[in-house]
């Protein structure tokens, strides 16, 4: 319940703040957004199984998403960024869609 | 089709490392060295799940073993915070993408709206500008024609003024219709589908060109000339801004139709004898340039915008019907037949359109 609660709060601060994102921080914005898709399913997905913990999920969500802009940043410097981009990409992926894969084996039984 | 990949084998291997776990044995994933490639790409496609929350598991057990009071409350909290900053980061990047995607579309929108709005202004401005000149004439014509001196100052004007281009007028003589290379059609190399490429810099006109057959045309004793509608003045320029082609600051594009009033005889024969039109008629057939000259019987050609002479000093009453023009402009037109009021003082070498690139 507070889960929700939260997310819905942090969706509308997102929305209400209107928070500017710095130029030199918009090209991390993307792989960002990915990381984290990736520790919300994984989260999801560790509920089903019976198995969630909290402090897991937070701390994989932050570490996710700081390494993914890591990896972008060091690309950035020595100029594979957009290689490295595209990597963490497909491997943040096929993790999502498995995740997904099984959070529907577990909801849908198929 | 990852999942459908993984339904046995991830499964399997979560289940049985929760198992091994709970009994209180680390699960380490160090392949060696030999199968290091594949086991890669194995845990890739079927290890979706953090290996954490398996410990996580596998710790709790241990604890519910050991009957330690829960910490439920806080653990709450945590994932209030994440989930929060979850939420947080997806709206903002939302948000950034909407806001940004469009900016660029928004400013260019807002660039063309500006030169159009510009450009209708400037009209409206040109038109007024011009109506108030012959409103101007008619009043000044009207007072002068009171008196005997003013008579004849009146005549002087309207001589003067024929010769800086400041009234339309109208004749025979010629038209040349001079433009840039056509696009060539092309095969696209990706596609195959035919495309039109534009045509090279060695087939687009340049300023000089421009400038050369105006001059040809003056030196072949052309007494009006106008590029696109837009006439000729003594002090106006033809110059180069980067790839468009200014003519009294006003841009013109190809095909251009520079139309010139002469005397019907002399004038057409004179120019296609020209060195300019000779050497743009042959690169017409090199580079592909159109250039058409044909015979005109009735040409209209407006006034030009007028000049306000900023440096240059009419000489004095006695001398101002003669004086300023030749002056003024350091480049006078050649003496164009018209009855000798105007004397051209200097620079009848080069006569007609200096252009400053």
């Amino acid at each position: 319940m507070i889960a929700a609660v939260a997310l819905v709060v942090g969706v509308l601060l997102g929305l209400v703040l209107e928070p500017t994102v710095p130029i030199w921080l918009q090209p991390y914005l993307p792989i960002a957004v990915v990381a984290a898709l990736d520790a919300v399913f994984g989260g999801v997905r560790a509920r089903l199984d019976g198995i969630f913990d909290s402090r897991v999920f937070v701390v994989s969500f932050v570490s996710n998403v700081l390494v993914a802009a890591l990896i972008v940043f060091l690309g950035d410097k020595l100029g594979v960024g957009g290689q490295l981009s595209t990597g963490v990409v497909v491997v943040l992926g096929v993790r999502i869609f498995g995740n997904a894969a099984a959070i529907r084996r577990h909801l849908l039984r198929a | 089709m990852t999942g459908e990949h993984a339904r046995g084998a991830g499964d399997e291997s979560l289940s049985r490392q929760v198992l091994e776990s709970t009994r209180g044995r680390r699960v380490k994933h160090r392949p060696r060295l030999g199968v290091m490639s594949t086991s890669l790409l194995d845990s890739l496609l079927t290890d979706h799940l953090d290996h954490g929350y398996a410990e996580a598991a596998a710790r709790k057990a241990e604890r519910a073993a050991g009957d330690e009071p829960g910490a439920s409350h806080r653990t709450g909290w945590v994932l209030a915070i994440g989930l929060l900053l979850v939420g947080f980061l997806l709206a903002a990047a939302a948000r950034s993408t909407a806001q940004q995607a469009p900016d660029s579309e928004r400013a260019r929108q807002a660039l063309v709206r500006d030169v159009e709005s510009g450009t209708v202004a400037s009209d409206a401005l040109q038109r007024r500008a011009e109506s108030l000149r012959t409103q101007l004439v008619r009043e000044r014509n009207a007072v002068l024609a009171a008196s005997v001196t003013g008579d004849q100052v009146s005549r002087q004007l309207r001589e003067l003024e024929r010769a800086a281009a400041l009234v339309p007028v109208t004749g025979p003589g010629v038209a040349v219709v001079f433009g840039d290379a056509s696009p060539r059609e092309q095969l696209d190399p990706a596609t195959g589908e035919p495309q039109s490429v534009p045509p090279e810099d060695s087939g687009r006109l340049r300023d000089v060109d421009l400038q050369s057959v105006v001059n040809a045309l003056w030196a072949a004793s052309a007494e009006a000339v106008a590029i696109n509608g837009k006439r000729l003045a003594p002090t106006t320029t033809i110059r180069a801004a980067g790839e468009a082609i200014l003519v009294d600051l006003f841009p013109v594009s190809s095909p251009y139709t520079i139309e010139a009033i002469g005397a019907p005889d002399t004038l057409l024969p004179r120019f296609a004898d020209s060195a300019a039109s000779r050497r743009y008629q042959s690169q017409a057939g090199v580079f592909g340039i159109r250039f058409e000259v044909r015979r005109s019987g009735d040409l209209s050609l407006p006034a030009a915008t007028g000049t306000d002479l900023r440096y240059a000093q009419p000489l004095g009453p006695s001398a101002g019907a003669t004086a300023p023009l030749g002056s003024g402009t350091g480049s006078g037109r050649p003496s164009t037949g018209s009855p000798g009021s105007i004397t051209p003082s200097g620079g009848t070498g080069s006569p007609g359109t200096g252009g400053g690139s």
